[in-house]
């Protein structure tokens, strides 16, 4: 019980209880908080459709349904490539083609006010469907792109970047 | 050829008149839309880039991202099909969440929850490649480490009911919040079954 007692979401507050349905994990399956953490899973692919990648560490794997996703990953289709995901805190994100998109900082700690959604769409389309972070903490989304950066007050928005030619 | 195109325009046309913008590919044609959520409810967003700030409130909106601040435009269902209808395809179910309630001082079910627990199953079932969470919770009846404790049991019950859908451990997340999310604030020490739960929420 020692991980449970170190555990961020003891500081929750009332003010979080109507929000209650999306409060999450600081065990997974029996892992200890200090595994999850260092672990990162912050969400699972959900379904993609011809080439696209998912890469972490500078390791690129080829995308599958059920993949999970960890901090600072980066996401790439090809001209064919389509590819959706969620995150912990039910943000969806969706992608169309030669699309290149790098999770910046994710953080997902209700309980202690930890939380945060920063990323970069490079290039490519974005569908973006807000989660839990963006109700509870709107200025803690920002879904940038070279150039400048989209803030959510709660919402679904899509997001077209067309490459720089050099 | 510069030269002859003038010609031509003169000739042909008595004029010329410039050339009608071409769509060129490069970040001109890049832009953000804002759209309804699924519940009807519009929110905002606010673009920010070197040049200033332009907030969009309404559905259907559009800004460039290289235009200037405050300028939007209205984009047609076809151009956003077009240009955006592979990323909308492609996604994801939203999660579902469920509440389950307990009887008082333990992990047994109220009646009526055990019958939504199918009602979970199918959803799980009928999603390809779910993932769920597992969260307990207690009233704030009898000390906070017990129910801390209590809460773990009620969402490891749960998760084991759940263990039919032969999910892949590794996607199924358990925790407690024990009496420190309570769904209707209460004062310490106060019996109140809708805080004697268990959410699941399934991705």
């Amino acid at each position: 019980m020692k991980m449970l007692a170190k555990a961020p979401w003891l500081g929750v507050s009332a003010r979080f209880a109507g929000l209650a349905p999306m409060l999450v994990s600081a065990l997974v399956a029996g892992v200890s908080t200090a595994a999850l953490a260092q672990d990162g899973l912050i969400g699972f692919v959900k379904s993609v459709t011809a080439e696209a990648s998912v890469t972490v560490d500078g390791k690129s794997i080829r995308a599958q349904a059920g993949m999970p996703l960890h901090a600072g990953f980066v996401v790439k289709t090809g001209p064919q490539g389509r590819i959706g995901m969620t995150l912990r805190d039910n943000t969806l994100l969706s992608f169309g083609p030669n699309s290149e998109f790098v999770v910046d900082e994710y953080l997902y700690a209700p309980g202690s006010g930890e939380l945060k959604l920063s990323a970069t769409l490079i290039k490519g389309t974005l569908q973006y469907v807000s989660g839990i972070i963006a109700k509870l903490k709107p200025d803690a989304v920002a879904i940038k792109f070279p150039g400048g950066v989209v803030g959510v007050r709660g919402t679904e928005f899509l997001l077209l970047v067309e490459e720089e030619k050099s | 050829m510069k030269q002859l195109l003038v010609h031509l325009c003169a000739f042909v046309l008595g004029g010329c008149v410039s050339a009608p913008p071409v769509p060129t590919p490069g970040p001109s044609a890049s832009y953000v839309v804002l759209l309804n959520n699924s519940d009807g409810s519009t929110g905002q967003i606010k673009l920010t880039t070197r040049a200033g700030e332009s907030v969009l409130a309404t559905a259907g909106q559009a800004a460039r991202l290289a235009g200037p601040p405050g300028q939007m435009f209205e984009v047609n269902r076809a151009k956003i099909s077009r240009d955006f209808g592979a990323a909308m395809d492609s996604r994801p179910p939203k999660p579902v969440s469920f509440m389950l309630y307990f009887l008082p001082g333990g992990a047994r079910l109220m009646p009526e929850s055990e019958a939504d627990v199918k009602k979970v199953l199918s959803e799980i079932v009928a999603r390809p490649v779910p993932d769920i969470s597992i969260i307990g919770h207690t009233d704030t009846a009898g000390d906070a480490q017990v129910n801390l404790r209590l809460g773990l049991e009620r969402a490891r019950y749960v998760a084991g009911l759940l263990a039919n859908a032969s999910l892949d451990r590794r996607n199924v997340a358990v925790e407690s919040h024990g009496e420190k999310n309570l769904l209707i604030p209460t004062p310490d020490n106060n019996p109140e079954p809708r805080n004697r739960r268990v959410e699941v929420t399934v991705r």
